[in-house]
């Protein structure tokens, strides 16, 4: 329990620092309009959470129907919650970093498409699992979709900008693609990125935690 | 191998059989492409849209509509079954991979029809002119297969759901996106003329479909057999 | 650079009330579970 304790106080601290570095130990970068390359610091890694949730919640559906254990679909369902309030969450920092930028909230640019059709897909999990009353149909079905929505977004994220590029040049530049940035910009980025990631597994455990115990209460009903 | 085939054609013939009878997914399919087809040749017509962006808007205007048609028809081959309680008695009658290969092929049979029609159609009233039309007609094939496959698994996820209309359209359109905005690409470009961009939307369109029919075929029957 | 300054502050707040309450949450579910 101790041992819990620290890690999460630990987290508290990590992110602490990244935000203030993200202010102060951090020049603003080249290339991006006044201090709009900070967004970036929050917003690579909500992006990143929002594809990290979505391959545990398709590796967790996997095994669910290698194992039927009710255990791997909570996993996948906790997970792709927070996906998609991740998701979320990067395409308003997107969009926000957007309208700086490059005067449009909204672009359809290659990665802001690719994050929206990620959106879209979570919202179709959650509809589908809100769709259906019996828990182990509706666990192998949303398994199943899960499944399938995964094997199109490689396509997504690596073929479409390929494709995308030859027909309409656009004048966005694909601002991770810019190889100028410093050191310092660097390190914050891992930092947030692993601040990130460790935000993201402390919520999945949680989230998973109460599905558990919902379901108890449900059985112990019945 | 040859059994399999032969399940898969007599479900295949039986939907078409009932689909011919009572009409209602060609009903779907076709009232809704040739509604809009009709609404968008009259309000845009060949004449309102500059030379320059033709191409592109008129693969947008084609696609939308082949899709939306497809979202509106296709997922009554297993819906119908699950309506008319037929679905146990195919469970005992063939082995799920047939089924899922006869109602593929059903869908397909209904894309092609579909493109049969409509595709002259709205190049003939939208003045659409295709500089490669080799490349063209094999984005369709392609594209269309690439359709069907997709929309044949959501459609058998969806008949064991509750809240069936919807959740077709919510489900599929994720999947379709992305091949959604390859096929316009390639048709854009195979209006134009650039063969590049035909050869790499028909290269991304069959590995996609190629992927999705192996995925499909591995999981329909965890579906099918729930 | 004030504008900075309190934009900083503000995503600190956040961020802490953020984890105050799911901290907190984290303890209830502990409860809920022994």
């Amino acid at each position: 329990m101790r041992v819990a304790d620290i890690l999460k106080l630990l987290l508290l601290v990590w992110l602490a620092i990244v935000i203030v570095a993200a202010f102060l130990y951090v020049r603003p970068a080249e290339g991006f309009i006044g201090e709009s390359s900070r967004i970036v610091f929050f917003h690579v890694p909500m992006a990143w959470i929002a594809v990290l949730a979505f391959l545990v919640s398709c590796v967790t559906s996997v095994m669910y129907l290698k194992r039927r254990e009710p255990k791997d679909d909570i996993r996948a369902s906790v997970s792709a919650g927070l996906g998609l309030l991740f998701a979320v969450l990067a395409t308003t920092t997107g969009s926000v970093f957007a309208r700086i930028m490059w005067n449009a909230y909204w672009n359809w640019d290659p990665r802001q498409t690719s994050i929206t059709i990620l959106l879209l897909i979570y919202a179709a999990y959650l509809a589908l699992r809100g769709a259906i009353d019996d828990p182990e149909r509706r666990a192998s079905l949303s398994a199943v979709y899960a499944i399938l929505a995964f094997v199109t977004v490689p396509f997504l994220v690596f073929v479409v900008p390929r494709i995308y590029w030859s027909l309409h040049p656009d004048t966005i530049i694909n601002t991770r693609g810019a190889n100028e940035f410093d050191s310092r910009y660097t390190q914050v980025l891992m930092a947030s990125l692993v601040g990130f990631t460790g935000l993201y597994v402390w919520l999945y455990t949680i989230g998973c935690r109460i599905e558990t115990i919902r379901q108890r209460r449900r059985q112990e009903v019945l | 191998m040859s059994r399999l085939l032969a399940e898969a054609m007599a479900v295949a013939a039986k939907d078409l059989r009932t689909e011919f009878r009572t009409r209602v997914a060609l009903n779907a399919l076709g009232l809704f492409a040739l509604t809009v087809l009709a609404a968008v040749s009259y309000t845009v017509g060949p004449y309102r849209i500059t030379a320059e962006d033709r191409p592109f808007l008129l693969a947008v205007l084609l696609w939308i509509v082949i899709f939306f048609a497809a979202l509106a028809g296709l997922d009554r081959s297993f819906v119908k079954e699950e309506e008319s309680h037929t679905a146990p008695l195919l469970r005992l009658a063939a082995s799920p991979t047939a089924v899922w290969l006869g109602k593929l092929g059903f869908n397909l049979i209904l894309i092609y029809l579909l493109m049969a029609i409509l595709v002259p159609l709205f190049c003939i009233l939208m003045g659409y002119k295709i500089m490669l039309v080799g490349g063209f007609v094999l984005i369709l094939v392609v594209g269309g297969y690439a359709l069907a496959v997709i929309t044949t698994i959501v459609a058998a996820i969806i008949a064991r759901a509750m809240t069936r209309g919807a959740l077709f359209s919510v489900l599929s359109l994720p999947l379709l996106l992305p091949l959604l905005i390859f096929l316009i690409q390639g048709t854009a470009g195979a209006s134009v003329g650039t063969s590049e961009t035909v050869v790499n939307t028909l290269r991304a369109v069959l590995s996609m479909g190629g992927i999705m029919t192996i995925v499909s075929a591995m999981l329909f029957p965890v579906v099918w057999s729930d | 650079m004030t504008d900075l300054l309190g934009i900083m502050v503000v995503t600190l707040m956040i961020w802490v009330g953020l984890f105050a309450y799911v901290y907190r949450l984290d303890r209830k579910v502990s409860r809920l579970e022994d």
